[in-house]
């Protein structure tokens, strides 16, 4: 056996002996294992026990358990952030006289920055976290090993299901973030300058807000509301997914394969923003040299 | 036509490979993990040369003293461990070691009962069984139900079909375990401890059950256990795992009455209590 193997290692060219030894390097480190995983989900989705209907019922299900169960708190959280960011900016921005500006400083900070990004933590601490234990606790009690040995492919029946039915609910989920952080957060608005007085000294019509957000959406908005959530959502289960089918056959390495998968995904979540954002900084430097 | 069912030849095993599959890694990175830790030590190794030969349609009990690695030689049957050498033939067809995975293994309807059941614990006992038959798509929505209906009779469990795995006794849940098994046809069953924690009267109705797959389907069987009486009620041949290899295949009879040291381990109250001797 040892022969033979030697014998495969001598028979490739030197490229392909460094291509092997580069691919065995990347799939060594953790993101290159978390790559591979999900380009394994995408292959499974071709499998040649593929049943739609199973299938679609497992996605619709995990769209729900991820979507419906997160909502009350993304609302809270987006209703007030909403609610925080337009006082400020209308106060500030009227103090320093662009009040013409207000409409794209909200558009930046909620819709295209900071609700896909909220959105994602919310998700990551709920249904990442979930994720890894229920993964976790399958594998410790050797049913994703029983799984294997029935021929049905763990990932195929775990994983495929949650990124699907994960990314699904993140894209639904960031799109509710930013319509009830703009619509929620002005009756909240509202109802602090009703109940203070006024005491902000804001005057702040529904038709000015619309109007200042509609003038300042372009349709790289509209894109980016669905790609980030969709990079988001792929990062965070893929994630907590790998996590969990790592974990050794250890009941102690489940409470820290949660926390690392939650903290992992936060730090990724953060990169790949920061990845998907150069767009807008490209093109603020050609607007930059177009004006010098 | 080749008339073995699996033929193992000079396995070697780390301990490593306990520790369970690694599903989140690519099977290339683990083969290559796996050529490295094979020049570990000597102590290391839970089975060194092991060779085994079983016919189509043979039944085989491994014996032997506990955590001496019989179970980790039915996961390195199901592919859930990979050997550090030797090779497995599978009916005749080698697998090497860098493809041999479970999914592969279970492609060549291979059937594993696993020492705690292992039932997916969010599926009521129906589902469970289920499973794996509309998973592979065998047959329409009324045949797999027919199909389970006739496996939760068999192992009588079918006033349970509406409940969950937690609901169950250990008994009971190794009982849907086997019917699950049953139920995808294998041509290869590997079963760890079926009768543990099974009460007289099932061991007595599980037993002609393992007789009916054999002499109709046509089914090879390894059994792991401690219960040697098995052996001696299905009439098949025992194999000790002894001194980290696989000893000859013989009848009860012969390790009863042999005089050798497995024997006098494994045997000594029933060699007391035999009329014969």
């Amino acid at each position: 056996m040892e022969k033979t193997r030697l014998k495969n290692w001598q028979k490739m060219t030197p490229v392909g002996r460094l291509f092997h030894t580069l691919g065995i390097f990347i799939l060594k480190t953790r993101m290159g294992q978390l790559i591979a995983l999900f380009l394994r989900t995408v292959a499974s989705l071709f499998d040649k026990s593929h049943n739609f209907k199973s299938d679609s019922r497992n996605i619709i299900m995990q769209t729900f358990f991820t979507g419906v169960e997160i909502f009350p708190p993304l609302f809270i959280v987006a209703t007030l952030f909403g609610t925080v960011t337009i006082i400020e900016v209308i106060s500030l921005m009227g103090k320093m006289g662009m009040s013409g500006f207000v409409g794209d400083l909200m558009v930046v900070v909620l819709i295209r920055e900071m609700g896909p990004i909220l959105t994602a933590f919310l998700i990551a601490g709920r249904t990442g976290s979930s994720l890894t234990t229920y993964i976790g606790g399958m594998v410790i009690n050797s049913e994703v090993d029983a799984l294997a040995t029935m021929g049905i492919n763990p990932i195929r029946y775990l994983v495929m299901p949650s990124v699907i039915g994960g990314t699904i609910a993140t894209i639904i989920m960031n799109i509710f973030f930013s319509a009830s952080a703009v619509g929620a957060g002005f009756l909240v608005t509202k109802a602090i300058i009703f109940v203070t007085g006024n005491a902000p000294n804001l005057q702040i019509t529904w038709s000015y807000l619309s109007t200042e957000i509609t003038k300042a959406l372009t349709i790289p908005d509209f894109v980016f509301a669905v790609v980030k959530p969709l990079v988001f959502g792929i990062i965070i289960t893929t994630n907590a997914c790998y996590q969990g089918l790592n974990i050794k056959r250890d009941i102690r390495q489940v409470p820290k394969a949660t926390s690392r998968s939650v903290i992992s995904s936060f730090l990724y979540i953060v990169f790949a923003d920061v990845v998907l954002s150069l767009y807008y900084f490209i093109s603020y430097m050609n607007n930059l040299s177009t004006l010098i | 036509m080749l008339d073995e069912a699996l033929r193992l030849e000079n396995i070697y095993l780390s301990r490593n490979e306990l520790s369970g599959t690694m599903f989140s890694i690519p099977r290339a990175v683990s083969y290559f993990e796996n050529i490295r830790t094979s020049k570990s030590s000597e102590d290391n190794q839970l089975i060194a040369g092991a060779n085994l030969t079983l016919k189509l349609g043979e039944t085989i009990c491994i014996g032997g003293p506990s955590g001496k690695g019989k179970s980790a030689i039915l996961r390195l049957i199901a592919g859930l461990a990979r050997p550090l050498k030797g090779h497995i033939y599978y009916f005749g067809e080698y697998i090497p070691s860098e493809k041999l995975t479970a999914l592969e293994v279970a492609k060549r309807q291979v059937g594993y009962v696993l020492q705690n059941a292992a039932l997916i614990s969010n599926l009521r006992v129906v589902d469970n069984i289920a499973l794996p038959l509309r998973y592979h798509k065998m047959g329409t929505e009324e045949e797999i139900s027919k199909k389970v209906q006739m496996a939760m009779d068999l192992m009588r469990v079918r006033d349970y079909a509406k409940m969950f795995p937690h609901e169950l006794s250990v008994g009971m849940q190794k009982r849907v375990a086997i019917a699950r098994s049953w139920a995808m046809d294998p041509k290869l069953l590997l079963m760890d401890e079926p009768t543990a924690g099974l009460d007289n009267y099932n061991r007595r109705n599980l037993l002609p059950l393992i007789d009916n797959m054999r002499t109709m389907f046509k089914t090879s069987i390894i059994i792991v256990t401690h219960d040697l009486m098995i052996a001696k009620e299905l009439d098949c041949n025992l194999v000790f795992l002894h001194q980290k290899k696989l000893t000859e295949p013989h009848s009860f009879d012969y390790w009863l009455h042999s005089d050798n040291e497995i024997s006098k381990d494994q045997f000594r109250d029933l060699q007391s209590v035999s009329p014969n001797i």
